[in-house]
């Protein structure tokens, strides 16, 4: 490979919750393979910036880096991505680097997601075991119900389709189709299905279900390809059925 | 008032202890770096071991049991390893009834595979997402319980140190914000420490980036015991990368994936042929030796680089996409081939900690009173080598067992440690910090820490030599030297990383010491230690387990060893 | 350093049991959309289609003086056209408004016909209030004198502004009525899979072309313009 050859970077950066956020320039040195994670490591060891003024290090969320914990979501080249399995080869340079706009940010890179988990506590996504002691195996399910399940629950929770869905705002207060999968998921389970009821309550409250314009953006953003849109449908059909039922007092 | 539990560490330990002391009553307070659902346990891909017996091969928790201790080379007390291969079957039917989406047969029952270090499929699995899936499970029962106002959160926070009496008794912890930075203690009448591994002592590592075992190392040098931690397992199959080595499960061999490199321009499936009986499912520091010696003593890497082929090509793709979908999408996310097609290229990668805190061998406590452990971050359960598969077990029966454990220790201990030792300790813990923003020397803790990196992954992984140990231990040292003079490139107070890493970097620094000193000291070969001078396993002079004190006065490690609980399989000569 | 408590942000109260209406609100919304006001549409582009005919004057007196002979016609108007007209209106101008669109960012196909239902939606309950007024409750009372509704229309039409203005809404109409039929699939959960959206927006979109096809050629019709062959 080329001898020091460079990667640009322009990173939007903010030192905390209240300041104006700023545009920095970075050059950090070429190597194959490399990904943006690679590139903020490197700007963290030697924080200099593109005309050589040293300057703070870009602060950043990351953890397992393999695109499964969901922690480094950001906004390169204005698409809402895990910096990890961005690869540098196929970014156009200046490689622009945002926070993810939709949730608060605290320093730089680093945003608050907590609305995101207390979605999920508000839809009660869990399933309501009756202790942990041994009560012997759970429900049998079929190979084709796993398969339809499965996919569902590799949600990393990274929030990347929030900061794509144009009704994920302060105005609309959806919840956005992460959460709105995973209500799939548990009213999918033999035993969650006992409980469908309570999310599917919470679901149609402010923020639920009617708040999502269909957009279909989720769905081509998700980095674990969670059929989004097919969760958005299913549970629209059961908030229907709830709903007759419940109108119709049975 | 219910007890106050306080457990650091969000993996799968320290969300089964949360679980367990939160449902018999306890006030829990759980610390995490990260949000729990972004913990390292997500990582684990291939599955989890229990005996179930559901493909009618006459597998037993006791024949799990042999298998760990014969894995792991007889290093492991027995008495914890037979418990939990013992209550292992129970857990995964508690999984399954929490949704894990486990692969099923035909019939709707949970599926098993094969892995490292058996003949039996006994290995339950949810894609190749394992760990993801289970982490998942607790994270929502966690969740649950949140929300009943019986476990509080604090993420985003890093421990510091423990709060101690004069007796060494533990009474709370000292934590910062990583965000507001500000530091605190918070008293608790047990606390359980689930911190798990340790890779980035050695730079590059298949662990995330929060595994820096940072936590283990303060309160070693506050005094509790590390052993064995010059056991350090090296997984054979990882993809290298410029940030971490990627892990590629011993799922891929245990649906029948195979490992060769080219010799005589024709395909050799060297473990095939070197362990017939095992083939490549033998288990991990075996592979990993014979990629070794394969790529640096015949030459035979692939294009003379250190990589060797892991091929599942000529296995059914559909077949590929249930079972193992998860990691052959991050070879193709990462690397750009499609490994359906083409044959993964693969080179042992660090991976695993099977030394860490001592704990006693009843009911996780370690030797600090009221300081309990759980998960990859202690010592008990793996001896000299993990086997695959079994530290999914080993978190979530750790966790169970310290949870209650603390619990009771709490409601038998509740005494008032007076504030004069929260006091004194958020001074110590303020003063280093003061200590960090005022250095004004030249030294890099980036540089340092790819030094240390580099030196552990050298001399202290798969192939140990005494001189070489010695000289890392010396170099090792000097690292220490000049943090002494070490400068922060960023001093502001709030969200400061670079001030965290740097204070993660001494601990790891200490804590390197110990394994390099470990490994010294032990002269023969067991398990994942090898030393090519001692290339026999020594039961005589070192079936022992290495305790590592802190000695405060020469700030260095001191060695002692106490005896291996053998009490219910005999020895025998470890041989695949 | 500070060391004053540090407060975790609230989790949101999950304790009240959450109020329904916004979820039956959007549902009726969306209802009404097709029932009644999608039907009537389709009603309203038939009876229009009669100037497609040899002689228009004549046939469209008949079908205007038709429908204003159905029994409590002043009623079913309110009934089942005003009061879902506004309603549905009204109601989709407050979710237009709490819309955040990102189609510049996210140039996406589903994104931008989320963007184009909102924007068509504001432009079509424009046009239709328009169009209500002029035709319906101003000039020449058609009711009262259904031989003379072809000649108001042809009068209205004369001018090539408001021809364009017709075509602009009865275009954009279409296409919030026919991907409001793919919506209401969607969001209700007829259409589950990926592969019944593709097949069922194939028959939304063939839908929404014959309809729009059909009303642009009865407005050109009172220009004598004539795009479908009459008979």
């Amino acid at each position: 490979m080329a001898e020091g050859k460079i990667v640009r970077l322009r990173i939007k950066r903010q030192s905390g919750p209240q300041a104006a956020p700023q545009w920095e320039d970075f050059n950090v040195a070429y190597r194959p393979g490399m990904n943006v994670i690679v590139a903020l490591m490197d700007i963290a060891a030697q924080p200099r910036n593109a005309e050589g003024q040293p300057t703070t290090s870009v602060s950043y969320e990351a953890n397992c880096l393999e695109e499964v914990c969901g922690a480094c979501a950001m906004v390169i080249n204005g698409r809402p991505r895990q910096a990890c399995s961005a690869l540098i080869d196929r970014l156009e340079q200046p490689i622009t680097i945002e926070p993810l706009s939709r949730f608060p940010v605290v320093r730089d890179l680093v945003v608050n997601r907590q609305r995101l988990f207390n979605d999920l506590k508000r839809v009660k996504a869990w399933i309501p075991i009756d202790g942990s002691y041994d009560l012997g195996p759970g429900p049998r399910e079929s190979a084709a119900d796993q398969e339809t399940a499965y996919p569902l629950s590799r949600c990393i929770s990274c929030g990347n389709c929030l900061e794509v869905c144009p009704q994920y705002n302060d105005k609309t207060g959806f919840v956005g189709a992460a959460v709105l999968s995973q209500v799939r998921l548990f009213n999918l389970h033999p035993t969650g299905k006992l409980h469908a009821g309570e999310r599917l309550d919470a679901l149609s409250g402010p923020g639920g279900h009617q708040e999502c314009g269909f957009a279909q953006n989720c769905v081509n953003i998700c980095p674990k390809d969670i059929p989004l849109t097919d969760s958005i449908s299913a549970v629209g059909r059961q908030l229907i059925v709830h709903a007759v039922r419940q109108a119709l007092g049975s | 008032m219910n007890p106050k539990i306080i457990i650091v560490g969000g993996g799968l330990a320290g969300l089964a202890a949360a679980l367990k002391a939160a449902e018999q009553g306890a006030q829990v307070e759980l610390f995490s770096l990260v949000p729990v659902k972004r913990s390292h346990s997500v990582c684990a891909q291939g599955g989890i071991n229990a005996a179930k017996n559901l493909k009618g091969e006459g597998d037993s928790a006791w024949k799990h049991f042999d298998d760990t201790i014969y894995g792991g080379d007889f290093l492991a007390n027995q008495g914890l390893v037979k418990r939990m291969c013992e209550a292992a079957p129970a857990i995964i039917d508690l999984l399954d009834r929490m949704g894990v989406q486990f692969n099923r047969t035909p019939e709707g029952l949970l599926d098993f595979r094969r892995f490292g270090g058996t003949l039996y499929h006994r290995t339950a699995f949810a894609g190749a997402t394992t760990g993801q899936q289970l982490l998942y499970a607790l994270d929502e029962q966690v969740r649950r319980l949140e929300a009943e106002g019986k476990i509080r959160k604090f993420e985003h926070w890093e421990f510091l140190s423990a709060v101690l009496d004069e007796q060494g008794r533990c009474h709370g912890i000292c934590a910062q914000d990583l965000h507001g930075m500000q530091v605190r203690t918070f008293p608790a009448d047990a606390v359980i420490i689930a911190t798990g591994g340790v890779g980035a002592i050695f730079g590059k590592s298949t662990n995330s980036i929060v595994c820096t075992g940072s936590a283990q190392s303060a309160l070693y040098q506050q005094g509790a015991w590390y052993a064995n931690g010059e056991f350090i397992q090296v997984h054979p199959t990882a993809i290298p990368g410029e940030d971490k080595l990627r892990l590629m499960s011993e799922s891929a061999r245990g649906e029948g994936g195979r490992v060769w490199v080219y010799k005589d321009g024709k395909p050799w499936y060297f473990l095939e042929e070197w362990y017939p009986k095992y083939g490549n499912l033998v288990p991990r520091d075996v592979a990993t030796r014979a990629i070794h010696k394969v790529v640096f003593e015949l030459g035979l890497g692939i294009d003379g680089q250190p990589a060797v082929f892991l091929d599942v090509t000529h296995l059914d793709p559909h077949v590929l996409d249930a079972k193992l979908g998860g990691i052959l999408e991050i070879y193709e996310k990462f690397v750009g081939d499609d490994p359906h097609k083409v044959p993964m290229k693969v080179f042992p990668g660090m991976h695993y900690t099977m030394g860490g805190l001592w704990v006693d061998n009843e009911r996780q406590m370690t030797n600090l009173p009221g300081l309990f452990a759980a998960g990859e971050c202690e010592y008990q359960y793996h001896g000299a080598n993990r086997l695959g598969a079994n530290s999914l077990v080993s978190c979530i029966f750790g966790g169970f067992l310290a949870g209650p454990a603390a619990l009771e220790y709490a409601r038998n201990n509740r005494t008032d440690a007076g504030s004069h030792i929260f006091d004194q300790e958020l001074r110590r813990q303020q003063a280093i910090n003061d200590r960090l923003y005022a250095a004004a020397g030249e030294e890099n803790p980036f540089t340092i820490w790819r030094e240390l990196g580099r030196l552990m992954t050298e001399h202290c992984t798969v192939v140990r030599h005494n001189d070489k140990l010695r000289l890392a231990d010396r170099q090792i040292e000097d690292l220490l030297g000049r943090y002494q003079r070490i400068r922060l490139s960023d001093t502001t107070r709030w969200t400061n990383q670079t001030f965290f890493f740097t204070r993660q970097l001494y601990n790891m620094l200490q804590l390197a010491r110990v394994m390099v000193q470990g490994a010294l000291a032990r002269d023969e070969s067991r398990g994942a230690h090898y030393k090519p001078e001692f290339p026999e396993r020594n039961d005589e002079r070192w079936l022992k387990t290495t305790l590592a004190q802190w000695d405060e006065a020469a700030a260095a490690p001191r060695l002692s060893y106490q005896d291996v609980d053998t009490s219910q399989i005999p020895l025998r000569a470890r041989k695949y | 350093m500070a060391t004053a408590t540090h407060e975790l942000p609230a989790p949101e109260s999950s304790s009240t049991t959450p109020s329904r209406n916004a979820f039956l609100l959007r549902r009726l919304h969306s209802l009404s959309g097709i029932i009644p006001l999608g039907a009537f549409l389709i009603e309203h582009f038939a009876s229009n289609a009669a100037v497609l005919s040899r002689h228009p004057a004549h046939a469209y007196g008949a079908q205007v003086k038709f429908l204003n002979s159905l029994p409590f016609v002043l009623a079913l108007e309110i009934a089942f056209i005003y009061i879902p007209l506004l309603f549905h209106g009204l109601y989709g101008l407050w979710i237009a408004s709490e819309s955040t669109p990102n189609a510049r960012r996210m140039p996406l196909l589903g994104n931008w016909a989320y963007l184009w239902q909102r924007i068509s939606g504001v432009i079509v309950l424009a046009f239709i209030l328009w169009h209500t007024w002029t035709a319906r409750f101003s000039g020449i009372s058609v009711p009262d004198h259904p031989e003379l509704a072809f000649a108001k229309m042809q009068a209205q039409m004369a001018h090539g502004w408001i021809l364009a203005w017709f075509l602009i809404g009865i275009t954009f109409v279409c296409y919030h009525f026919a991907y409001g039929l793919f919506l209401f699939a969607a969001k209700w959960g007829i259409t589950v899979t990926a592969r019944a959206r593709r097949r069922w927006g194939w028959a939304c979109l063939i839908f929404g072309v014959f309809l729009a096809y059909a009303g642009i050629a009865s407005a050109l019709a009172f220009r004598g313009i004539l795009i479908y062959p009459v008979r």
